[in-house]
């Protein structure tokens, strides 16, 4: 089993290392982890890796806490998600001006992925994750600033814990990020993660209403 | 849902003592207030950059070919200036910029950031302390960054707080909005309306000055509103929809109330999210019902996106201020664009024209993709 260890945050930008008490981290996840590692594509989202990084770093991550998913409910319901980005998803960007600027009709699945909220909202339905969903741009230390922002959901009890996941995507493919699961320190430690990290997600893009 | 139900020991007391806003109506907070009590939508054919292969040709735009960080700039100065923040106030305050991104970014091979320089051109031109981050949370990213605000304020870790959002129509949004096939073909927006054929995009950047009250009265700064409550909550429902019963809404208008220890008999505007398009102007409606219950057919509500449009990321912010103004003014904007009602929409729907009311409490509501919702809930000062 992981243990979780203890957060102490630099509440980046709020000016005060004050922070809500006894939150952990219980479960972490990089990518990749390995240089051979290739992201699973999602069905529905196109052009760009941004969407399915953070989606592989929400797999890697939370498989390794809860098992497959959904979440337990019981603290699936409780969990937000804070979805940060220096780069933001600069390829999206790049295609829709592309288009626009060799005047061709902008590709319709680009409008889905066209903001951040869109793998957010994905990972959200797929997890079971009903806490407030926040994206941001952060200006210095991403993952310091990500946590912070959790930090201030968790303060303001819009949420027991965050699944905080940092992705950076270039405009050729490339791709880094972290993801870490904040939480309560009494909340159960992570189950042994054996689970397959990364399997063939179903698609909440079919769920219509 | 949620079990996290929040400390509320005391009721908050945050003032809002700066303002400053521009819209398609105007620069200004007296054009936008004319223009939601009038009802007069400021959509036009878009003459800011080609629509000829798109579907539609309509959205609200400012005259010219603004920038956004003169505009932005321009809102952050008039909302120090209405709160009396003298330069060592501005230089203490802390800023949380909500922006959409950048075209010119999409556009630079070297670009770090899909905001390109416009945290540095902001800071620049306003001479406030670059931020820690930019909110990017789609249509609730400027809601988000009151939240947060009001959370740095409460916990008393802060003085100061500008919130500042801005967007303006550009042909990559454009085109991906019209793409989407969100852009209501007719030219209008009708919010609740039967017959609504769903949004309209709309220039907006504004600009909110939030501190503790004891602070405000120190410096002796009037208090335009009271900023009461808030929540957010998330739908985990779809990638894009809005969940249909409104569930995710609802528990984040229910954290705003009993932040503020208001019951929903006491709300009296409601500021819808209102964006026009077909399921989710229904999913809000069942958000209000569930909310409010029986005080939903007494409650008036109007969304003012059918006059000032959707300004994305600013939208959240240019609609609080309309509901500070309409607390103010004693008037309740217009929901333009109807048509005939809806029975999935069943709302007391502010119609035809303002409506004369002095309510204590407004909600502002905003719904976003990824089922990200946020209430804040605004008082009279």
């Amino acid at each position: 089993m992981t243990t979780p260890t203890a957060v102490h945050s630099a509440n980046a930008g709020t000016g005060s290392s004050a922070g809500p008490d006894g939150l952990a981290v219980l479960a972490r996840a990089r990518w990749p982890a390995d240089c051979r590692d290739k992201l699973p594509a999602i069905a529905g989202f196109v052009t760009s890796s941004f969407s399915p990084l953070a989606a592989a770093l929400a797999d890697l991550c939370l498989s390794s806490y809860f098992g497959p998913p959904p979440a337990d409910p019981a603290r699936g319901d409780q969990i937000a998600i804070v979805l940060a980005s220096t780069t933001g998803d600069i390829a999206t960007a790049a295609a829709i001006a592309s288009a626009v600027d060799e005047g061709r009709r902008v590709p319709p699945l680009l409008f889905f992925q066209s903001n951040h909220n869109a793998v957010a909202g994905y990972i959200a339905a797929r997890w079971g994750l009903a806490g407030p969903v926040v994206c941001t741009i952060p200006v210095g230390d991403a993952l310091a600033d990500a946590i912070s922002s959790a930090e201030l959901l968790i303060e303001d009890a819009a949420a027991l814990a965050a699944l905080v996941i940092v992705a950076e995507a270039g405009r050729s493919g490339e791709t880094e990020g972290t993801a870490v699961l904040l939480g309560p320190e009494s909340w159960p430690p992570a189950i042994d993660a054996s689970v397959p990290a990364i399997a063939a997600p179903a698609n909440p893009g079919d769920r219509s209403p | 849902m949620c079990s996290a139900e929040p400390d509320y020991r005391e009721p908050p007391k945050i003032a809002i003592t700066g303002l400053g806003v521009t819209s398609a109506f105007g620069r200004g907070i007296q054009p936008l207030l004319d223009g939601v009590l009038s009802g007069r939508p400021a959509f036009g054919r878009v003459a800011r950059f080609d629509t000829d292969r798109c579907r539609v040709a309509v959205a609200a735009e400012m005259p010219g070919d603004p920038v956004l960080a003169v505009e932005l700039a321009a809102v952050i100065d008039d909302a120090c200036d209405t709160a009396g923040l003298d330069p060592d106030d501005r230089a203490a305050a802390v800023l949380l910029p909500a922006l959409h991104s950048d075209p010119a970014a999409a556009r630079d091979a070297t670009a770090r950031s899909v905001n390109g320089d416009a945290v540095a051109e902001l800071t620049a031109r306003t001479g406030l302390a670059p931020p820690a981050r930019v909110y990017a949370t789609a249509c609730v990213a400027a809601s988000t960054a009151i939240a947060d605000a009001a959370t740095m304020i409460r916990s008393g870790r802060v003085g100061q707080v500008i919130v500042a959002a801005g967007f303006l129509v550009d042909a990559d949004t454009f085109g991906v909005f019209d793409a989407g096939r969100t852009l209501a073909r007719d030219g209008q927006v009708r919010p609740f309306s039967a017959g609504r054929q769903g949004l309209l995009l709309g220039d907006g950047a504004a600009a909110v000055v939030l501190e503790p009250a004891a602070a405000a009265q120190r410096r002796g700064a009037a208090v335009l509103g009271w900023l009461a409550g808030w929540g957010r909550a998330g739908d985990a429902y779809h990638v894009c929809q809005p969940r249909p019963d409104g569930a995710g809404l609802a528990r984040a208008i229910h954290a705003a109330l009993s932040r503020a220890r208001v019951d929903p008999a006491d709300i009296g505007y409601v500021n819808a999210n209102g964006s026009g398009t077909g399921f989710a102007d229904a999913s809000e409606a069942a958000a209000l019902h569930l909310a409010l219950g029986s005080y939903t057919s007494t409650t008036p509500v109007s969304s003012t996106k059918s006059v000032h449009g959707h300004a994305l990321e600013a939208s959240a912010l240019i609609e609080l201020v309309v509901t500070v103004l309409a607390l103010r003014a004693g008037a309740l904007p217009v929901n333009a664009g109807f048509l005939a009602p809806d029975p999935a929409c069943d709302l007391d729907l502010v119609l035809g024209a303002a409506r004369e009311a002095r309510p204590r409490y407004g909600l502002s509501l905003n719904s976003a993709f990824g089922g990200a919702n946020t209430a804040i809930l605004l008082a009279a000062a």
